[in-house]
This record gives C-alpha cells, sequence and structure tokens, in this order.
C-alpha cells in the first residue's frame, strides 16, 4: 500500500513539476511576433529609431570628433593627467587612426545600429508617414557612413542579424539614398523640425548632389569632380526650400542653438529634440560645453578640447560668431558681459562677480591661442581657446538632460551649399530675398544684424570654405567640407601634410572579422 | 520573523500565489514536525556502564557524546574521556564527536567499556558527499577535497567561501574587496571564462543555488559602479559541517551544465542522536587596516611642491591624513547558538546566528541575523519512509561606502582620499565650534565630507528551504523526492546629500531606491541502488530526473532633488523621493526571461574486491537559455582507480598504509549568459521607445570543458603522512563568448553571443601533504601544506579579444588586457615603458604606441600552508596563503595619484616622488607596463590561540576560549593595500584580472571568543 502510494505520488510529482518543452518565454521584454500583434508599437519603433541617434550625433565621442576633430578647427590635447585617454583624441587630430580606434569603431557602430532601427520597424507594417520618417533616416545615417568610410553595410527587413551584412560602395550607395529621398519626400511632413520632414529631406538631397561627384568611389574624394547637373539639382531643392518661407534669420546667431531653440531659432531646418529635463537615456548637447570648459568654470568643465588659432583668426573682430553672452535661463549674472558662449578666448572670469579666475596650479585662468598635441610644460591647463556653440543650460546642467536642441540642418547651410553649387558651376536664380549671386548670398548672411560682419567685395571657393568655416563651426561638417574643396591632406597646426588613406576612416578591425563583404579601405 | 513577513508578501503576485501556498503549507508542515519532537523521548530501566574514550594516540577525548541507540538516554565524557551512563545490557552505545567518526558498540551485559574513535579526516570509510548521494572516500575516482569543521579557517567571515581559502589545492579565494560582505573571485583549477563569473556551482544541502545575489547593483552618480555583494552570505558559516570541492570531471559531471568551474557542496550541520544539546559561540573583535597605500604627508607635500617647481598657492598650511579620516577601528560582534539532538526515530539542530561587523571605512558594516532549521524523520515501522527539511532564514544589512570599481576622475572614496592635499583641511574648524566641512569648489572631493554625505544601504533577505521525503524500499533500494525553493530579495536605498561637490549632485542631490528578487526553485527525484551484483562486484548507482527553474527581476527609481534641491534637513532622501521634479527622474523595472533547466542523469559506481573502482556519470541538460537548435547537452564522464594497497604484494610493503591510483575523464558544461540571447528580443526604453536589443542566435549552447585528471591518493607510516598528488589538463572549447555584433546591428547592442572557436587549456599539478609530526600524548604537531602548479594558454582565436578596462584621470576606454593565441588568458598586453627620460622628465616608450604583451595576471604556483600545535590544554594553529608568478595592474598609481595630481592640486604617490629620476608632473598619464607590479605574496591568513578549560560543573561542557587573528600580515612588494585582489574591471562581460584600482582596504581583525555546550 505504501509502496504503492510513494510510486503515485513520485509519478505525480514528476509530471506537475517537470517535463518541460524549453520554451524561453521573455516577461518584459517582447518577441518579434508580440511586436507585430500590437497596435501602435510601431511609433514606439520609431521613437526607438530617432533615439539611436542621441549618443551618435550629440556626445562627443561619436561623429562631432570624427567630424570635427579630424580638421583644423579642433583638438584634444593630453594635459598631463588628463585627456591622454589611450591616445583616442589625438590619432584624430593627427590623422593616425587605424581599424583599433575606438572612435572610428564606435562612429561606425552607432550609424549602423541607426540603419537596423530604421530598417527593421519596415517588417512592422508601419503607415506611409512612418516609413517615410524611418527611411529618412535611414538615408541619413546610411549618408554619413558612405561620408566617413565608403563602405555601407545593409540588410533587408527581417533579414537575420548574424549572417553577414551586404555592403553598397561609392556611388551605389549613393544612388540608393538619393532613390529613397525622392522616394519619400511627398510623402513626408512639412513640420516639425524635430521630426524627419520634407525639407530635411531636401537639405540631405541637397548634401547628396553636392558631395556625389566626391563620394563616387575612394579615388574621387582625391580629385573631387562636379557636374552642372549635379549643382543645379542642389540649387533647385534650395529654392524649394526658401520658397516654403518657413526660415528666416533671427537678430542673434545662437538662437539658433539656445534652450528654447526650436521656439526661436527660426533657421533650423531638422533637429534632435531635447526636452528640459526629460532624460531619453542618452547623452545631450552637455558634453559640447563641458569637454571645452575649464574645472573652474561654471558649470564645472572638463578641460579638454580647444580650437586651433589659425582657425580662430579666420574671424574678424566684429563678427557676433565669434562668440557673445548670450544670457540663458539660470545663468550667472555676468556683470562683466563677458562671452560664455562661442569662442573663449584670453582671461576667464567667474561670471557671477567678474573676478579673476585661476587655474587648479593657481595661474591666471587665460586661454592661449597656442596649443599642442601633447601639453608638457606648466600652462597645461590653460592652452587653447575654447569652442562650443550651444548656450549653456543652467536649469538642465547637473541631470544632463539640456533642453537645447540638436541641430542637424539650418538655413544658412542651405544657402551656403546654394552659394557653392553656383560656384561650382550651377545656374545662379534669385529664390527669397538673398541675392542671386554667391556673392550677394555669402553678403546676406554675413552681414545680417545677427552675425555683424563685413561685406565682402570679391568671392571665391578658399574664401567660401572659410566661410563656411565661420558659420558652421562645430557643427560636425567640417571634414566633409575640407575634402569636397581638396584641403583635408593639407598640413595644419598639429597635424602633418598626409597620406590620402585618411580620407576615409578605417573599416573598423572588429567588423572586419565578423563581415567578409567588408573590405579594409585601401592603405588600412 | 522578517522572512516569514516576506512569504505572505508573495500573495500580492498572482502566479505566485500557489508558491506561497505551498510554502505556507509546509511551514505548517514544519510546525507539526517541531511538535512531534515531544512524542519521540521515551526511557527505560538501567544498570550503569562506565569506560573512556580515547583518539588514536590513547589520549582521552572530552565532549564525546554516548548515547543508548534507540533511547534518548544520553551523556557526555568528562576531561579525560572517561564517562558513565545507564543502559540496559542489552543495548548498544553510539559514541559521537565532531570531527571523529561515529562508533556504536554493543554493551553485551560488560560494565566498562573502553574504545578509540578515529579522526574523520583518516578515515577512508568516511562517507563523503558527492552530488545526489554519497559515497565512502576509499570508493572515490574523482578528485574532491573534503574540508570539515575542524579545519575551517578561523576567524569572522560573513560567507563561507573564505571559510576554505587556502585549504584545497587547485581552489583560489580571493577576496576582492575588504568591504565585510563583499563578493570573492573562486577559481577552481585556474581561470577559464572569457565571460560570466567563472564562478563553481555550489550547491547547499542538494540544493544548487543561482549563484548570483540579490542586492542591486549601483552605479552612484559620478562615482561608478559599487563592487557586487557574496551570494553566499546569506549562510551562517557557523552552520557548516563539512564543504567539499568537486574539481574533476568524474566528480563534477553529474552536475553537468553548471559544473565547469567546479562544484562546491556545502553540508550544513545536523542534530546527533542523543540528549538535547545547546552549543553556544560568541566572539568579539576590532579591525583595523592591513596595509596602506603611501602617499605624501604635508611635510612631504610642501617639500614636493618646491621640488616640482609649483607655486605655494596650494600649500593650505594644515596637516591631515586624509585616509585616517575615512577609516574607523571596526568592531566585531559574532554570536550563534544551536539546540540539537534527536534519535532513531528523528533528529533536529536549530541554530541562530547574529554577526555584527563594522568595516574599516567609516559607515560601513555588515549585519546578519540567520536561522537553520533542519531535521530528519523516519516513520513507520519499518522506518523505510523518511522525510528531511532544511529552512534556512537569513537577512543581512550592509551599509556601503561611495567605493566602486570604475569611477572616472573624480574618484571614489578611496581616491579622494588618496588625492586629498595633505595641507588642507578636511573640516573647517570655528571658534564658536560650529565646525563645518571644507568643499572646495571645482572637481576635487573632500574625502571626510564625501562620507558624511553619502548613505548607501542594502537589506537582503533569504530563504532556502527544502523538504525531501524518501522511502526505503529495501536496504539497496531507495527513492527520494527533494523540492526546494529559494527565495531572495534584496533592497538598496541610497542617497547623495547635495551640499557635496559632485558635478551633476551639486545644490539638487540625489537619491536611489533599487528592489531585486530571485527566485530559485527544484525538484529532483533520485533512485539509489546500492547491491552486490556478481561476486565480489558492488554497485553504488542512482539515477535521477531534475527541474530548476530560475526568476530574477528587479526595479529601480532614482531622482535629483527640485531646484533649490532636497534639502539640507538631515533626512534621508530616500524617504522622501517625490519631492523630486518628475522630470529629474529615472524609473526602470525588468524581468529576465524565466530559466527552466531540465535534467536527466544517472551515475554508477562499480566497486570490484574493493581494489578496483569505475565510476561512470552521465548528465543530459536541456535549458531555456540555449538555441532552438541545441537544446539539450550531454555531458559523460568515467573515472577509475585502483587501491593498490589492497592488493597481496603490498602485504609486505609496510611503508604504504594507503595508496590509490585514480584517473577520469568527462566533459562538463557552463551556460553563464544571459537569459534571451537566442531569439530576436524587443525592449522598452524610456518615454515610449522600443526596439530590438540583442543579435539573436538560435545556434547557441553551452560551452564545454574536457578535463582528465590522473592522481594519487597515499598514507605512510600509519597514516602520519597522508596526501594526493593530481595531475590534471582541462581543455575549454565552444567558448561562450560575447562577440562583436555584425553591423547594421541593433542600436546599443554591444555583444552577440557565440560559441567562438579556439580553446583555453588550463593545465597543472596540484599536491596536498598533511603530516603528524608530533604525535604525544600532551604535544602534538601537525602541518599541511598543499600547492598548485598552473600554467594557462589561449589558442584557435580567430582575433584577439581585449578586455581589463582602466579608469580614472586620462585613461578612458583604455583596455590593457588580452585574450588571444599563445598568450595566457587575461594577458597585460600595453605599451612597453623603458624608464623616465632624465633631461625630459617624460616617460620612454621605446615601441610608441604598439602594444606588447608585458604581464601575466595568473599565478604560476599557489599556496597554503596550515600548522596545528596542541600542548596540554592549548592548541595554536596558523594558516597562510599565498601565490607566486602574477602581475597586478596598479590602476590607483597610475590614474589616481600620478605625479600629475599635485599640478591640479591633489596628492601624489610617495613611491613617485622618492624615485631618484624627476618626473615631470607635465609628462602624459597613459597605461604602459610601468604600473605591472608583481604580485607575488604570502599572507598570514588567521592565526588562533585556543585553550581548552574542558567541562565546567555539572552543565557548562566543552568550554573553550580563543583568541584569532586575521590578516596579520601579508610578505609582498606590491604597493597597493593588498596584493589578494580582484577590482571587476570587465568590458562587455569579458571579465578581466589582477586589476587594483582604489578598492576597499583589507583589515587585519583580532577577535576574542569563547564557546561552550550546555
Amino acid at each position: 500500500m505504501i509502496r504503492k502510494l510513494i510510486f503515485v505520488l513520485a509519478i505525480y510529482s514528476f509530471l506537475a513539476l517537470g517535463c518541460t518543452k524549453l520554451n524561453e518565454k521573455f516577461q518584459g521584454d517582447l518577441t518579434a511576433s508580440q511586436v507585430s500583434g500590437g497596435g501602435t508599437n510601431v511609433d514606439a519603433l520609431l521613437k526607438g529609431a530617432y533615439n539611436s541617434m542621441r549618443t551618435t550625433f550629440q556626445d562627443q565621442t561619436r561623429v562631432y570628433c570624427l567630424w570635427e576633430m579630424t580638421t583644423d578647427a579642433l583638438i584634444g590635447p593630453t594635459r598631463g593627467p588628463d585627456w591622454d585617454d589611450n591616445g583616442v583624441w589625438r590619432v584624430l587630430h593627427e590623422h593616425k587612426w587605424d581599424g583599433e580606434s575606438i572612435r572610428v569603431r564606435e562612429g561606425f557602430n552607432d550609424l549602423s545600429g541607426t540603419v537596423f532601427a530604421a530598417t527593421d520597424l519596415l517588417r512592422f507594417n508601419p503607415t506611409p508617414q512612418q516609413a517615410a520618417e524611418a527611411r529618412y533616416l535611414r538615408a541619413f545615417a546610411m549618408f554619413m557612413l558612405l561620408d566617413g568610410w565608403d563602405q555601407v553595410p545593409y540588410r533587408d527587413p527581417g533579414e537575420s542579424v548574424i549572417a553577414p551584412a551586404r555592403v553598397r560602395k561609392g556611388s551605389e550607395a549613393m544612388d540608393y539614398i538619393i532613390s529613397e529621398l525622392n522616394a519619400v519626400i511627398p510623402t513626408l511632413a512639412d513640420a516639425p523640425v524635430t521630426k524627419a520632414n520634407k525639407n530635411a529631406a531636401r537639405v540631405l538631397l541637397m548634401k547628396c548632389y553636392l558631395n556625389k561627384g566626391v563620394f563616387a568611389s575612394v579615388d574621387t574624394r582625391k580629385t573631387p569632380a562636379f557636374t552642372a547637373a549635379d549643382m543645379n539639382q542642389v540649387i533647385t531643392l534650395a529654392d524649394q526650400i526658401i520658397n516654403t518661407n518657413l526660415f528666416s534669420f533671427t537678430s542673434n546667431y545662437f538662437d539658433n542653438f539656445a534652450p528654447t531653440n526650436t521656439v526661436i531659432g527660426k533657421e533650423n531646418i531638422w533637429t534632435q529634440e531635447n526636452v528640459s529635463g526629460v532624460g531619453e537615456g542618452s547623452p545631450t548637447v552637455r558634453s559640447r560645453y563641458h569637454s571645452a570648459m575649464h574645472y573652474k568654470q561654471n558649470p564645472q568643465g572638463w578641460n579638454g578640447f580647444t580650437t586651433l588659432s589659425d582657425f580662430y583668426n579666420k574671424f574678424e573682430a566684429g563678427d557676433k560668431r565669434r562668440g557673445a553672452n548670450y544670457p540663458t535661463p539660470g545663468a550667472p549674472p555676468n556683470p562683466g558681459n563677458r562671452v560664455n558662449v562661442g569662442f573663449l578666448s584670453g582671461q576667464q572670469y567667474d561670471w557671477t562677480n567678474d573676478t579673476l579666475l585661476r587655474d587648479r596650479p593657481g595661474a591666471l585662468l587665460v586661454f592661449t591661442p597656442g596649443v599642442k598635441s601633447i601639453e608638457t610644460g606648466a600652462e597645461l591647463e590653460r592652452t587653447g581657446i575654447r569652442a562650443y556653440k550651444y548656450p549653456i543650460d543652467y536649469t538642465n546642467d547637473g541631470s544632463g538632460n539640456t533642453d537645447n536642441d540638436y541641430v542637424f540642418f539650418r538655413l544658412a547651410d542651405v544657402l551656403l551649399m546654394k552659394a557653392e553649387a553656383i560656384l561650382r558651376g550651377g545656374t545662379a536664380t534669385s529664390a527669397g530675398s538673398y541675392g542671386g549671386t554667391a556673392l550677394a548670398i555669402v553678403n546676406y548672411i554675413r552681414t545680417h544684424a545677427s552675425r555683424g560682419a563685413s561685406t565682402l567685395a570679391s568671392f571665391n571657393l578658399d574664401q567660401l570654405l572659410d566661410e563656411r568655416g565661420r558659420e558652421m563651426y562645430l557643427e560636425s561638417w567640417r571634414r566633409q567640407d575640407l575634402i569636397r574643396f581638396g584641403k583635408f591632406l593639407q598640413p595644419w597646426q598639429e597635424k602633418p601634410q598626409d597620406d590620402p588613406k585618411y580620407l576615409l576612416f578605417a573599416i573598423p578591425n572588429q567588423q572586419l572579422a565578423v563581415n567578409p563583404n567588408l573590405q579594409p579601405n585601401p592603405g588600412y | 520573523m522578517v522572512e516569514i513577513r516576506n512569504v505572505y508578501n508573495l500573495h500580492k503576485h498572482p502566479s505566485n500565489k500557489l508558491l506561497a501556498m505551498r510554502k505556507i503549507k509546509s511551514l505548517r508542515l514544519l510546525s507539526l514536525l517541531v511538535a512531534s519532537f515531544l512524542f519521540i523521548q521515551n526511557a527505560q530501566a538501567q544498570s550503569t556502564v562506565t569506560g573512556t574514550v580515547t583518539d588514536k594516540n590513547g589520549k582521552g577525548i572530552p565532549g564525546v557524546t554516548v548515547s543508548v541507540k534507540g533511547t534518548t538516554s544520553a551523556t557526555q565524557t568528562d576531561e579525560a574521556g572517561k564517562f558513565s551512563i545507564a543502559a540496559p545490557g542489552t543495548a548498544t552505545l553510539v559514541f559521537t564527536s565532531v570531527g571523529y567518526s561515529t562508533t556504536e558498540i554493543p554493551v553485551q551485559g560488560k560494565t566498562n567499556i573502553e574504545t578509540s574513535l578515529g579522526t574523520l579526516e583518516a578515515s577512508l570509510n568516511e562517507v563523503v558527499v558527492i552530488g545526489y548521494g554519497t559515497a565512502k572516500r576509499r570508493d572515490l575516482t574523482g578528485a574532491v577535497a573534503t574540508v570539515t569543521e575542524k579545519n575551517f579557517n578561523k576567524g569572522t567571515y560573513a560567507a563561507p567561501d573564505q571559510l576554505i581559502q587556502g585549504k584545497v589545492a587547485g581552489v583560489q579565494v580571493l577576496n576582492n574587496s575588504g568591504q565585510p560582505g563583499g563578493a570573492t573571485t573562486v577559481k577552481i583549477r585556474g581561470n577559464t571564462a572569457l565571460t560570466g563569473s567563472g564562478r563553481p556551482l555550489y550547491v547547499v544541502d542538494g540544493v544548487p543555488l543561482d549563484g548570483r545575489s540579490s542586492r542591486p547593483g549601483l552605479n552612484a552618480q559620478n562615482l561608478g559602479n559599487t563592487p557586487g555583494g557574496n551570494p553566499l552570505n546569506f549562510i551562517n558559516p557557523a552552520d557548516i559541517a563539512s564543504m567539499e570541492v568537486l574539481k574533476d570531471a568524474s566528480a563534477t559531471a553529474i552536475y553537468g551544465s553548471r559544473a565547469a568551474y567546479g562544484v562546491i557542496l556545502i553540508t550544513t550541520k545536523k542534530g546527533q542522536s542523543g540528549v538535547p544539546k545547546i552549543d553556544f559561540n560568541a566572539s568579539v573583535g576590532s579591525s583595523t587596516i592591513m596595509k596602506r597605500i603611501e602617499v605624501l604627508d604635508a611635510q612631504q607635500y610642501r617639500q614636493a611642491l618646491t621640488y616640482y617647481g609649483l607655486s605655494n598657492g596650494n600649500d593650505k598650511g594644515s596637516s591631515v591624513d586624509a585616509l585616517d579620516a575615512i577609516l574607523q577601528t571596526g568592531l566585531i560582534q559574532n554570536y550563534s547558538f544551536a539546540v540539537s539532538g534527536g534519535n532513531e526515530n528523528g533528529r533536529y539542530r536549530l541554530s541562530a546566528g547574529y554577526l555584527d561587523q563594522e568595516g574599516i571605512v567609516r559607515k560601513t558594516g555588515f549585519k546578519k541575523y540567520s536561522a537553520d532549521l533542519n531535521a530528519s524523520f523516519k516513520f513507520l515501522q519499518s522506518k523505510k519512509l523518511g522525510l528531511d527539511f532544511n529552512i534556512i532564514p537569513s537577512q543581512y544589512n550592509e551599509d556601503i561606502a561611495p567605493i566602486s570599481n570604475d569611477a572616472g576622475s573624480t574618484g571614489s572614496l578611496i581616491g579622494q582620499a588618496l588625492q586629498w592635499n595633505p595641507t588642507e583641511q578636511l573640516v573647517i574648524k570655528k571658534s564658536n565650534g560650529q565646525d563645518s566641512l571644507n568643499i572646495k569648489a571645482g572637481d576635487v572631493v573632500n574625502p571626510f565630507a564625501m562620507s558624511e554625505a553619502y548613505s548607501d544601504n542594502s537589506k537582503v533577505t533569504t530563504v532556502l528551504g527544502s523538504i525531501s521525503p524518501y522511502y526505503k524500499f529495501n536496504d539497496w533500494l531507495e527513492y527520494r523526492f527533494l523540492f526546494s525553493l529559494n527565495y531572495s530579495t534584496g533592497v538598496r536605498r541610497t542617497s547623495i546629500q547635495q551640499y557635496i561637490n559632485l558635478a551633476d549632485v551639486k545644490g539638487k542631490g540625489w537619491a536611489s531606491i533599487a528592489n531585486n528578487e530571485l527566485v530559485t526553485q527544484q525538484a529532483t527525484h533520485t533512485l539509489n541502488f546500492n547491491r552486490q551484483i556478481a561476486t565480489s562486484l558492488n554497485l553504488n548507482a542512482v539515477i535521477g530526473y531534475e527541474y530548476m527553474k530560475f526568476t530574477n527581476k528587479g526595479s529601480n527609481t532614482t531622482a535629483y532633488g527640485p531646484a533649490g534641491g532636497f534639502g539640507n534637513y538631515g533626512l534621508d532622501y530616500t524617504n522622501y523621493i517625490q519631492y523630486s521634479n518628475s522630470g529629474n527622474r529615472t524609473i526602470s523595472s525588468f524581468v529576465d526571461p524565466i530559466s527552466e533547466l531540465q535534467s536527466y542523469f544517472a551515475r554508477g559506481v562499480f566497486n570490484f574486491r574493493e581494489k578496483y573502482l569505475l565510476t561512470l556519470t552521465f548528465r543530459a541538460d536541456g535549458s531555456t537559455k540555449f538555441g532552438e537548435n541545441n537544446k539539450y547537452g550531454y555531458f559523460p564522464s568515467f573515472g577509475a582507480a585502483w587501491n593498490i594497497d589492497k592488493e597481496d604484494f603490498m602485504d609486505n610493503i609496510s611503508l604504504f598504509t594507503s595508496l590509490k591510483l585514480r584517473g577520469s575523464y568527462g566533459i562538463t558544461g557552463n551556460q553563464e549568459f544571459p537569459a534571451g540571447a537566442a531569439q530576436a528580443k524587443y525592449s522598452f526604453s524610456q518615454n515610449g521607445g522600443l526596439g530590438q536589443v540583442n543579435n539573436p542566435n538560435p545556434d547557441l549552447k553551452w560551452q564545454s570543458d574536457k578535463q582528465y585528471n590522473i592522481g594519487v591518493d597515499f598514507g605512510i607510516l600509519s597514516n602520519r603522512i597522508t596526501g594526493s598528488v593530481d595531475y590534471f589538463n582541462k581543455t575549454t572549447t565552444d567558448l561562450l563568448f560575447p562577440s562583436a555584433p555584425i553591423q547594421p546591428a541593433p542600436p546599443g547592442s554591444v555583444v552577440r553571443w557565440v560559441n567562438l572557436d579556439g580553446q583555453i587549456e588550463n593545465k597543472g599539478v596540484e599536491a596536498a601533504v598533511n603530516a603528524s609530526i608530533v604525535n604525544q600524548r600532551d604535544l602534538t604537531w601537525d602541518f599541511g601544506v598543499n600547492a598548485t602548479f598552473l600554467k594557462n594558454t589561449v589558442s584557435g582565436l580567430s582575433a584577439p579579444i581585449y578586455t581589463g578596462g582602466l579608469h580614472g584621470q586620462g585613461v578612458s576606454g583604455t583596455l590593457v588586457q588580452t585574450i588571444q593565441n599563445g598568450l595566457p588568458i587575461n594577458a597585460f598586453y600595453t605599451r612597453y615603458f623603458a624608464g623616465i627620460d632624465k633631461s625630459t622628465g617624460l616617460a620612454i616608450y621605446p615601441e610608441g604606441d604598439v602594444p606588447s604583451f608585458v604581464g601575466d595576471p595568473n599565478p604560476e604556483v599557489l599556496l597554503g600552508i596550515s600548522t596545528s600545535l596542541q600542548y596540554k590544554k592549548f592548541n595554536f594553529n596558523v594558516n597562510m596563503n599565498g601565490a607566486l608568478g602574477q602581475d597586478i595592474y596598479n590602476n590607483t598609481l597610475n590614474n589616481v595619484i600620478n605625479v600629475g595630481s599635485i599640478n591640479g592640486g591633489r596628492n601624489i604617490a610617495v613611491s613617485v616622488y622618492e624615485d631618484p629620476i624627476k618626473e615631470s608632473f607635465s609628462n602624459p598619464v597613459t597605461s604602459s607596463s610601468r604600473f605591472i607590479e608583481k604580485g607575488d605574496y604570502l599572507k598570514l591568513a588567521n592565526a588562533t590561540l585556543s585553550y581548552s578549560v574542558g567541562n565546567m560543573g555539572r552543565n557548562l561542557k566543552n568550554l573553550n576560549i580563543y583568541v584569532t587573528g586575521q590578516n596579520l600580515f601579508v610578505i609582498t612588494k606590491f604597493s597597493g593595500f593588498d596584493p589578494e585582489v580582484n577590482v571587476d574591471k570587465n568590458n562587455n562581460g569579458v571579465p578581466s584580472l589582477g586589476i587594483e584600482y582604489t578598492p576597499y582596504p583589507t583589515a587585519r581583525t583580532i577577535t576574542f571568543g569563547v564557546n561552550f555546550s550546555l
């Protein structure tokens, strides 16, 4: 009897507690089939795709340093115990990166991440509007990959992520991006500027046509060629944007970058929205000023990046873009009316009471123009003119969730591209009130009350490049500009003449190891 | 009790209701069972039997329990080992004592009985727990080491893993941090973990543990991630009777896919037959820092400012020792008592423990309340039906300091103390007595103020309960069922006051509340068979089925204060976190996919003529974590042994009392990768975002460890010298590895779990010898030494893997370790440093920025030495451990107290200042071989002097008083706090090894204790 009972109990507990099929069930996450079952999930997926661009563009460690520190506008010097970081900044400015460089790798990975997120949502039956936004984001990420690496890995929606991705290069990638943009423009909305919109797609298309002759292959980057047809496309698109009359210049250049820039910055065509105090789990533009400011400034900086004196000297003294006292909510009173955004040069003051600031060893905090890749002297904390163009959001500085929206595209860029297209053989037009020649357009910008620079009497491509530098500094376009103007390999401060291989970043070794469809870029 | 409250809380989760019901039912059952103790007692008429119990040397053993079998009648031997007990002439006397084998002697009408008890260690008939069963040591074919209570390390330990540090050849135990209750690194037979913890599987009385701690992790603003807690903290070391370390595949394969890093079986103390007995143990003590990191004092600092040509503006005129300011003398109190007893119908033991251990860093400490109730009963007239149960409730509270693994340039508490300008006061004295903290502008954080401003408390509550009914069909077949539930929940509340000058916290304050819940359920069926199946051939076999289920979930809320901050009311911000602005809060929660493990296993031990032994083991493990295409893994092993001493030709060789040759081969596995890695997973992110987050791999499977082992066990000169020597060779393949995603991949996904080609080979020799050097009536001297010689190589990898991330100033993103072909695992791989250029004061790197192999963190030799000297009633016991041949990367010297700090107004290391070559303070700080130091050490881990008073009066028995010193000294050239260090510097889940970075310093502890029985 007992034996029987034991036997029955044993069998029962065996059946009750055992013999599972071992199918894994998520609890707080979804499987692909659960995603497709939900109603509003595509909105959430689209938000995920937008969010994937935050670190990529807003942090100092991805696109910002790859597109600015590799140029004459920005350097990240080693300051004794600070900022050597295993040389990761130095290799960018000195053009010594390779397939192991972490900045190059992370930039490639993060841009590709957006390609993935924007592609993946296409398999969950998005609305035409959702699909158009996603395809636009993908086109933009692909454009940056093409610019930086010439090789753009891609997959179709739903394709396995553990299989090697296929790769488009040069003209093939560019043609794909252009066809995607043309396909989505009719569907995209006119507003808001914080989302993928018609005019943002037009600006990107302008950049495609402007750089088409540059990005066609590895070799065309060495000797860029431009066709009148492409240039006329740039001009036509610029005029379409201008004629919407949605964008204009305001009285202060820094309005476009202020904590409330989406409201007051009328130039902005496409931004990434940062909401006051609301974290999205990723960095905001706070790193722009923290990475530049000294430890003794308010807010306390990281005493890192600076510009170079030759770049600073491109500005004339009266150019308001060079720096200003731009009041923001919560800011100290700045009784001395000292520059607190733009280029910080010379003696620095406490913005609360205008007393002289000193560095940590006790010397006067004077930002000197000269800066070396590796600083070794007693002045090592003070060298270099500091530059940032997002006015400080004191209200949200502590939490890091600053309100300043990140600016991708704005009107001045459109106008400068139009001027460039005219100089490169396009047919001049006179849309809006900005003038009908390249010189007139550039002078309109320069002499607008928000800039206050002098009128140029004559004009050539070299001057246009300098003007783009003055207008667009630290907006992550300098590298692209220098390559398009054929200047990227020339020596500048703390960088010698270098090998043409540096016109492209190295394909990360880590990716070469896992994807046979990627090839090392020539020379690496 | 608090633990029960948590059980009832389960009702709030409908899915757990059934679980809770079961739990409550089992609690009711327990109370019934406890009540039944009352009915076990019984008595009958007697005559008096007297006698003496001696050890193998003829010396009387005090405190031996002498009981009349089948009754509650029992007594204990006196100081001289003498006893007197009333027993009928037909009775059998049972002699039991901890550390000795139990002996039964029929009275057979005698009035005087003299007997001798063998010690357990010497006894080859000793029963060893081997997983899903037991075996006689004599029958083992695998490498199994047993450490019993008698040989445990003495002193105060929060968790049991430290009890066997240095005790077992092939086992390395590192205390990662000096924080009481901090995590340890335990490695059996070297380092084979490309990922995961590399920790052995712990099994407590047949219940395999999850291996994680439910203490929530913390990444406090700017301070970095604090080190993890020890998952074994819930057990009171005083409740442990023995620990078995299963090392080779013959022993471990029965645990299959979780056994690759070895298995440690923990057996708790059980009641003994006899009258109820109370054991009591109390100790008090104090700790101080064992070894300091030398930084400049105020006078040296002033000289240094001149020496480096800096303005004396940074001479602030005072003289302080910032490290002293954050340290304290930590007081320790540790009490435990146990009631035990029983008879042939049932045995029970109930214990309770309380440990209150202050750390040596201010505002740190560990407080534990624990209990263990276990009992076993036999039912029916035939005694064939039985029931064992064990319930271990515990709760521990930790006060944790802001000491982290990966603090950036702001540093964590230790870094801040080392860097503090010694001429600058920490507290500003005011004439009115209203002293204030010296909070500086800028990024130099006052460590004393940091300590004041920071509060971090964690509370972990665990209940481990198991119930195991069994039925003996006959004397050779037994069915057993084991159900266990391990419920653990952790709550952690952390706040940082707004007055501290941490960049993001200043003026606002910060608070975090985190919860975590870990539940493991287990149901195991086993059928044990033990019978002679042919002439001279015995088979001891087990077959079984096991189901396990693991759940892990948690949530976290953090917030900054509103405009104006949380305020300076002196309250903990976590008490009113709602005061924060909604925009300054983050909320997150997670639930891991439920992991299930379903297993079938079998083992047979064939014994032919007591001479030839063969063990065959097989386990099939199915796991929800494995990919669709590899649901099941199969883990076979076999082992053979030859008891040579049983051979006739050994009869004339008197040297060897025992001699055994063993050999084994088998495969075990490791499945330490996150659940949910095999299928596409979409996760919700903040503010309405959703996206795929992983790179699913449906081919994912366990990592495979193939191991062979050849060993010999010997006892010579009547077992005066015993020992074993093993050679092992362990090859790990199908390496589970977080590889790079193939772009375009889900944004933010940094890994793609794969089984990597390549292999890690660990081979070595381990030897342990114990000798009874002097063995006289009043004087005995035992000496034991164990040593392990290890060699580790990596081969077949398609690309190098990097890990070992440095932190602090100027090394963001720097990795200094590699796992690559031809090098030992975790080899140091960075710039070669050739010295400081005398003319410029700058470092010379002859190979530029090109990294090379510059050091090996893996020890070549592990050493454990223990000796015990007994003179009359005095006993002196010393345990030392050490490791030789390993290198340590000094991330503290590299990035916290380097020469450049003095330019920033901070302190530097004495070694930098006193270097005959003057280094420029502008010498760029970067990783290099300069900071790799020899890590060889020998540590006096603990020493105990005890005096055995014996019995006092009628009731007080076995009174023993002792004094124990822990970490009395360490012999090393390493300049950090302790060469026994392993700060977690993993990179994307690939573990690091042997990097030191401003850890919680090691404590030197002295405790006084007393124990006795009633």
